[in-house]
Parts: C-alpha cells; structure tokens; sequence
C-alpha cells in the first residue's frame, strides 16, 4: 500500500518535470537564428510608397547600390553659373557685388582647405576633386570619400548616416550634406532636449532621512 | 443529505461559539475589525489613485507587500513540521498543537494571496489568471506554479482539520486511512510552496543577490524557525486564555524544531555573507547596500541591524537547553526570532534585490501610510480569520460543541 | 458573434437589434428588456445607474484624453465595481436589462462589456483583433468626438526586427528620448521614458553606477561618451517567460509586445528584466488631448490604463508600415541603426557583419536583438 503511494507520487513528479521541460529552441544563438532563417528571403515590405516624394537618384559605389536623394533641386541658388557666368577669377574685383558672405568656411585648416578644394572656379555648376576632375553637386559625397575614407565605407555599408525614410527596401540614405554643412561639418554643442524632473527628484531626495 | 445538515448545524454552531466569548475576546475582536476597516479604506485609496499611492517606483517594484508574502508563505509552510510527527510518525505529543499549526497555515495562505491581490495594478482583471478562463503560463511561470501549489495547500490545509472536526463534531472517530495520505501530500506540498516560491525569485538572472541557489534552502530552513516560534506564541496565548490543554512537552518539542532550524539557518546566513564579502563582485552591491549602505543611501541599515543580532542571540539561547526549557525564555526568544525573520526575509530579502537597478541606480524605498494600513489590515484579517478557525476547533475539541441530532 | 472564440463573451443584444427583443441576455420576457423605455424610465434610472457603473464607471464623465476603459474607481463604487468583474455575468444582466434613453450610452455600456471580458491579443484571430481595435476607436470617438485611427498589422513574413546603436556618434542630444515620448503617448505627468542616454566618463569603461542617465548641461561634455538603453526585445526574453498570464510574448518578427488589456500589473516582468526596459503605470497616465499622436497599434502607442506595464516596441505602429522608429528618425547624428536582420542586404546585417559589435550582459544569456559598435 504504501510502497504503491511512493510508485505514483514518483512518477507524478516525473511527469511534471517532463512536462515542465522547455521545448529547446531551434537556434543556440541569435546569429544562428539570422543565418538559418534569412536563406531563402523573400521579404514583400518596401517602402516605396514612404520615398514617393523624394526625388532620389540610384548610385553605385563597390558592391552596394542604392539610392541618395537628388541634391541640386535642394540648393537654393542653383544653379551657380545664373550669378557666376565667368569664371571666379574674372568676377573677383573692388567693383563686383559680394557674395556668400556668411559663409565662413570651418573646415580642417586653411592649409589644407580652401573654397576652390571642392568648388570649380571655372565652372560654377561643378564641384571638382582633388586632381581636378569635375563632380557633380548631387554626388558630392565623392568629394567626402578623398578624405573621409573609413567614414565612407560606413556610410556604404549602412553604418554611417542615416536613412531616408524607412528600414524597408529600397534603401534610399542620406549623403553627406544632408546632415553636415560641408563648410562646417562638425556638430555643435548644445542642450539637451530632454530632462526627467521626476528621475531627479526621485534620486536626489531620498527618503529624507 | 445528512451530512449537509450536519454542515449547517456545525456552522450554525460556530457562528453561535465566535459571536459568544469574554469581554477580552470581544474587544480584540472589535479592534481586529477596527484594523481591517482601515485596512479596506486604505486599500480603497490605493485602487483610486494607482500604485502610486505606495512607496513602490520603477526602480523597487516591490515591497511591503511582496515581502510579507514571502514571508507568511514561511509561516504556512511551517505548518507541516507539526504535521509530520503527528499523522506520520504517530508522535501523540503534536495532536493538539496540530490543528492549531494548520488553522494558522490556512490564515497565513489567505493573507499570502491578500497580500498578492492587494500587490497587482489591475484586480480586476485577475480573472486572467484563473485556468481555463484566462490564459495560464505554465510551466513557464513560476508565479503560476505558486498560484497552484498556493492555493493547493490552502485546500489541503482546510480539508484535513475540517474532516477531522467534522468527525469529531458528530462524536465519531475520523478515520486514518482518509486523513493520513493527505497528511503526507501535505507534507510534501509544505516544502513545494516554499521551494516554489524561492524559485520565484531565485529564477531571475537580472537579480544577483536573488539569483543563487542558498535562496531555497535558506527560505525552507528560516520559515521553520520563523513559523513553529509563531505557533509556540500562539499556543501560549491559547493556553493562558481558553481551556484548551496543551502540554509544556508538546511545546518543548516544537521549541526543538525551531532551534534545529534556526541553527540551520543561521549556518546559511554566514555561508552567503562569505560569499559576498570575501570576494565582493559586482553582485554583491546589493549586500553592501544592505549591510553598510552604498553611496550614502542606508535605509535598511537600521532594519537587518536590528534582525542580525536578534536572530543570533535567540539561537544562540535557544540552543542551550537550560534556556530553552524555561517558557518565559522560550517565548522571548521565539518573538525575537520570528520579528528577525521577518525583517530579513521580509524586505531585508525584497528590497536589496532591486537597489542598486539594472544600471546601478539607487532610488530607495520607504512605505508609504496607505501601504503601512493596508498591510496591517491583511494581518489583522489573518488573526481574524485564526481567531474563528481556532476558537470553532477548541470548541470542538473541548467538547462544547456538538451535534445535536434533531430527531432524537 | 463568431463561435470560435476562446473565451467568454457577451451579448447586450446591441448586435442583433432587428431579432426580437427576447434575445436579449437577460431571459426576461419582450416587456422588461428594451422595448419599452417610456413606461419604465423613472424606475429604472436607478437600475441603469448601476448598470453603468457596474460596467463602465464613470466613463460617461471623461473629458480629454482617456480613451481605454480604465475604470475609475471611486471609494463607494470600489468594491462594488471588483465584485462586478469578478463574478462574470452579474453585471451582464443588470446590463442587458436596463432601460436606456440614449443608444450612445448604451453602446459605450456594451463596448465596455466586450473590452473588459475580451481575451487574450495574442490568441485572437484576425477577426477578434480588427473587432477590438474597431471598439477602441469607436469608443474614443463617442468620448472625444474625435477620430484616432488605429490598426492592427501582424508582424511581415521574413522580418526580423535588429537595432545597432554607434556610441562613437551618440553626442547624448536626447532628441530621441522626447520624440519616443511623444511618438508613444507616454505618460506625461511621471514623465515616463523608455530610452535612457547614459553619460559615461572616457577612460573608465562601461560603469553604469557612475553614468549619469538624467544630465542637463550641453553636450558632448568634454570626456565623455553616450551610450542609450531601451528595450532590447531579447530573442530569449526573462520577461516573456515569468508572466503569469501570457500578457506578453514575442512576435513572429522578434518585437516583445504587451498586451495592456491583458496584463495584470504583477511586475513580475519587470524584476525579471536585466536592462531596464519596462516601465509601470503607476498612477493614471495622461497626455494631453492636442498631443495624442493618433496613429495608432494595439500592440503599440495605444493609451494605456493605470496598473499596467508598458515598454518600448521600437514603435510596432512605424515599423511595421516599413518605417523607422521614431528614437531612429529623430537621432540627429545617425547613431541609431535599424533595420531587418534577415536581409541579407539591409545595412543592419552590414553593421552586425563588418563593425566590432557588442551587447549588453551578454553572460545572461537573453539574446538582445540590440546591438553596441564604435566607429
């Protein structure tokens, strides 16, 4: 009687950890996981609709193709050569109106840099590179890469920069002017826009004793 | 048919024997009532204004509640030590403590799920919870396993006293073969509640100071010191004011266990402090905070400084037997033990688990007012309900009350 | 109603109006169930009384903002309004019986009903889903006569949400905390934020304990760097296992939701988080009614009750339209990378594969789906 009560209870016991057991995952890791589910990927989300309408133009740099958007629509005085129709060492005189006069250039150092490192003087409507060849204003991140090379390769593969609208394909990023001045490309110091008073308090005040 | 009419008589019986009783009876009756009045006004704030009507925050998720919850599972737990010799081992010493035992295990499980209840951000949708109606996580969640196995020995702990009242109620012997397996459910099922809700918080990897395997152990080993030194108290108090005969052996016996157990306890205590303090980690910040305070904050410093000392001087009286065999000693050093366990097993164990934060932040926890009244209206419904259970068995068990049998 | 439901439901008749009367839930004759309001009206303003109350308390007197069914307890009405949730069907009757004048009165009753005795989000059907969010967007509307538009999209096959955060970049602006505040209707009055930006000092590694999370000076402050903290929708998540009742639970796309209806308020999931990621409503939430972003997610920004949790979702109601989430969009420095971690051509699956990436506790074995590189 009393050997058969410790049979059942035993296996009771048994029978709720068996079915207390987890069922074991499929993956041992998260990157398992990324690797054994991505195989055949048939993803249907894009987010055409979001970048309907941004103008964006498709570019191709290494392995990676994707969209930036245009840039020359955004630059209100475009184009250059409606004001500069002779090359700037011809318009630079006593006489000549001023212009981009605020324009204060904060860019590495002035040894290294100067407006015509990027800008054409001969051809307003063009940017040129280092050995003078001539970029177009809507792939001004050429002109980035000479130098900012590791940022470039970030930006290529997605880790530098951000997205124009949505994760979903077709990848559309930001180049570099979007968010940086080319003439002062750095971020500034400024206030946060955010402080929890009542994190403050709860912390500082204690319990008053 | 008639077993239901001897139901009603019994309960008809008992609402007569808990409404009669000496002035003394009736004026801590009043004030109980008093307390839980309170208690529910209380408790009627904090469903108005949130949760935030307590001292809890974002940072200590827990408190008061929770931890007199962890700790009145102890006591009710505690209950099977005096199960075991009784049904078990046939030790006749414990007969009359038993009923005793189980009456306040089942008081100590309501306030457990009182406490819980008053715990939750939305009562009125605990309905979730129920199986079958809501949507039950199990096996995965400990906090279902301690609803079942909670509840389980609620049931457990009124069936048996009740069917062997009801036996007695009607002049009859209650049988063996009936209370006896459930006596031995019970006893294992005692040590699942506390194992169970160990569990609770030693399954959680976010916490290291809960998060390691003396959490069980320990629990098992300081609710049976913590609920046994109750139920001496307890018994004193019946001794001295009903006619209800218990023995100084069963007292010194039970006075035994507790002394085992708290010497158990106490042996754990320094294997933990050893391991935080001889070689602190991270891990152990909790510890300092609750020991020696961390970066100035040291609201529990007064508390556990208080419990340490309590906790080994009763053991350590305890554990001569000069001592322990004087009552008026004994009981001394029973309420000293039990207020030390429930300090530290009580927010000495909660509290620290959450301070420092995920990210070392330190945000204190202090109860509020509301918190304070509706905890002690929860413990004023416990000895309320004690009250009844016990004053209905010693009835029973006098001989007072019984079943009349209208017929003849 | 659909007879596959996995809980109880109810009917207040309100569906079948052209039936006769007698369908009603109360199993009285045609006489006392709806049929007839002008004979009974004044005896039963008492009746409907605490019909109302019983099922919606003091919803008729919300202004503003509220739009779930936090039922407001007042200290009389308390208990009676715990009883009357408990004991399912009580209330049903008293409901179902009353007399009404007013038809909107009467489906805020029966909206009510069906929220508060819904089932569990993650178990209903596409059906059940649309019909709930249909009853939470009709019911704000009768409240505020203003319109919210709310969905209920299921996670996209072939997605699997990733985050990466660049602590090179991060110059600690907090623009991604305010717009995850007002993306998420959070609570304004505790000013509730899932994200934390934590200053920490150059030179001492990550020390938590010394970080300042909550700092008001410009920045970058000289000799530090920033590091955020959210939820990391964990692909092993402590949190989605203690919960008692399965209030939440992870995606098919690796999100970890909540469902607000459903939750108990145990904070279980809280303690068992490692990263700070949930947050409690301790009191009522409130936001003001011109800042209630209105595109909404059952699972997302909807408005929550007191006594629930709530956390971050990487904003479910953007991302699964194919959008960013709303920390990602605001980052002014592109320090916030998100994307889907089964593509094998989006930038995230770049980032995880060519930069030094690591997580957070990773010992613990929960597997965030968030993670930390440096330039």
């Amino acid at each position: 009687m009393k050997n058969r009560t410790l049979i059942y209870s035993v296996v009771l016991l048994l029978g709720i950890f068996l079915f207390s057991c987890k069922e074991e995952g499929k993956y041992h890791s998260i990157s398992d996981k990324i690797e054994g589910e991505s195989k055949p990927y048939h993803g249907i989300l894009t987010s055409e609709e979001l970048l309907a309408d941004t103008e964006l133009i498709e570019i191709t740099e290494g392995e990676h193709t994707f969209l930036i958007p245009e840039r020359k629509g955004q630059i209100k005085s475009f184009a250059c050569i409606e004001c500069h129709s002779k090359p700037v060492s011809q318009m630079m005189g006593k006489d000549a109106p001023k212009a981009h006069w605020n324009i204060k250039l904060n860019h590495a150092n002035s040894d290294a840099m100067n407006c015509a490192t990027c800008h054409n003087g001969e051809e307003m409507n063009q940017l040129n590179t280092l050995t003078g060849k001539n970029i177009d204003f809507n792939l001004s991140y050429k002109l980035c890469a000479q130098c900012h090379s590791s940022q470039f390769e970030d930006w290529k593969g997605g880790a530098h920069g951000k997205k124009v609208a949505g994760w979903a394909p077709p990848r559309a990023s930001n180049t570099c002017v979007n968010c940086h001045n080319p003439h002062s490309p750095s971020f500034e110091k400024r206030w946060p826009v955010q402080f929890n008073t009542k994190t403050a308090i709860e912390r500082n005040e204690g319990l008053g004793h | 048919m008639g077993a239901f009419k001897v139901f009603r008589s019994l309960v008809v019986d008992s609402l007569d024997t808990i409404t009669k009783g000496s002035k003394k009876y009736h004026l801590w009756m009043g004030f109980l009532i008093l307390v839980m009045l309170i208690g529910m006004y209380c408790y009627s704030i904090q469903l108005e204004e949130g949760l935030s009507a307590t001292g809890m925050s974002d940072r200590v998720s827990w408190g008061l509640y929770i931890s007199n919850f962890t700790f009145l599972v102890g006591v009710a737990a505690a209950a099977v030590m005096l199960v075991m010799p009784t049904y078990v081992l046939k030790d006749i010493d414990f007969k009359q403590a038993v009923l005793i035992g189980e009456g306040l295990a089942v008081a100590a499980l309501i306030m457990c799920l009182a406490f819980v209840v008053a715990d939750m951000g939305g009562p009125s949708v605990l309905w979730h919870m129920i199986p079958g109606i809501g949507v039950f996580n199990f096996p995965n969640s400990m906090l279902t396993w301690d609803v079942i196995v909670l509840n389980g020995y609620l049931f457990i702990n009124i069936s048996i006293p009740f069917y062997i009242l009801f036996k007695h109620y009607q002049n009859k012997e209650a049988k063996k073969s009936v209370y006896v397996p459930g006596a031995i459910i019970s006893v294992f099922w005692a040590v699942g509640i506390h194992l169970v809700t160990a569990f609770l918080y030693q399954g959680l990897q976010a916490r290291p100071f809960w998060n390691n395997a003396l959490l069980g152990p320990r629990f098992l080993a300081s609710a049976f010191a913590a609920g046994p030194a109750l139920i001496i108290l307890v018994l004193a108090v019946i001794r001295s004011f009903t006619a209800f005969k218990i023995e100084d052996k069963t007292i010194k016996k039970i006075a035994m266990i507790v002394t085992v157990a708290a010497q158990i306890n106490l042996i754990m205590l320094v294997s933990e402090l050893f391991k935080e303090f001889y070689a602190p980690t991270h891990h152990s910040e909790s510890a300092y905070y609750l020991f020696f305070g961390l970066h100035g904050k040291n609201a529990l410093l007064p508390w556990i400084w208080t419990a340490i000392p309590l906790n080994v001087l009763a053991t350590v009286i305890l554990t001569f037997n000069k001592f322990r065999n004087n009552l008026k000693v004994l009981y001394f050093c029973c309420f000293m033990l039990f207020v030390a366990i429930w300090i530290e097993k009580g927010f000495g164990l909660i509290v620290p688990g959450f301070i420092p934060g995920p990210y070392g932040k330190i945000v204190e926890y202090l109860p509020t007012g509301v918190e304070i009244g509706v905890t002690i209206g929860i413990w004023a419904m416990g000895a309320f309900i004690f009250t009844i259970l016990a004053k209905t068995a010693i009835g029973i068990e006098l001989g007072e009350l019984r079943y009349k049998d209208k017929k003849a | 109603m659909s007879d596959n439901k996995k809980w109880f439901s109810l009917d207040l008749g309100l569906n079948n109006k052209k039936e006769s009367s007698g369908s009603c839930g109360c199993g009285k004759s045609e006489g006392s169930c709806n049929s007839s309001p002008k004979e009974e009206e004044l005896s039963a303003d008492e009746f409907y009384e605490a019909a109302i109350n019983a099922s919606i308390g003091e919803e008729r007197h919300r202004d503003g903002f509220e739009q779930v069914f936090d039922v407001k307890m007042d200290r009389r009405s308390a208990f009676k309004k715990l009883t009357a949730s408990l004991l399912i069907g009580a209330g049903a009757v008293t409901t179902s019986c009353s007399v009404t004048t007013g038809s909107d009165t009467k489906e805020k009753a029966q909206i009510g009903w069906e929220e508060q005795f819904k089932g569990n989000y993650k178990l209903m059907t596409d059906e059940e889903k649309q019909g709930t969010i249909n009853r939470l967007m009709r019911s704000y509307e009768l409240r505020t006569d203003k319109k919210i538009n709310m969905t209920a999209e299921n996670a996209a096959e072939d997605v699997l949400f990733g985050y990466a955060f660049n602590i090179s970049k991060c110059q600690g602006y907090m623009n991604c905390v305010s717009a995850c505040v007002e993306e998420n209707n959070q609570d304004r009055n505790s000013e509730m934020q899932y994200i934390r930006i934590h200053e920490m000092k150059d030179g001492e590694g990550f020390k938590f304990d010394k970080a300042d999370d909550n700092y008001y000076h410009e920045v970058p402050a000289e000799g530090h760097f920033y590091m955020g903290t959210q939820c990391f929708h964990c692909d092993n998540p402590p949190c989605v296992e203690v919960c008692p009742v399965q209030a939440t639970w992870k995606e098919e796309d690796g999100l970890v939701v909540i469902d607000y209806d459903w939750c108990v308020g145990c904070r279980y999931c809280m303690a068992a988080c490692p990263y700070d990621g949930r947050r409690f409503n301790w009191s009522k939430p409130e936001v003001p009614e011109n800042e209630v972003n209105k595109n909404q997610h059952y699972l997302g920004n909807r408005m929550r009750k007191k006594g629930v949790m709530e956390k971050c979702t990487f904003c479910v109601q953007r991302t699964r339209k194919g959008k960013n989430p709303a920390c990602v969009e605001a980052c002014p420095t592109g320090a916030r990378i998100f994307g889907n971690l089964l593509d094998p051509n989006s930038t995230i699956r770049w980032v995880l594969e060519n930069k030094k990436v690591f997580r957070l506790k990773e010992d613990l074995g929960t597997e965030p789906k968030f993670w930390y590189f440096m330039d």
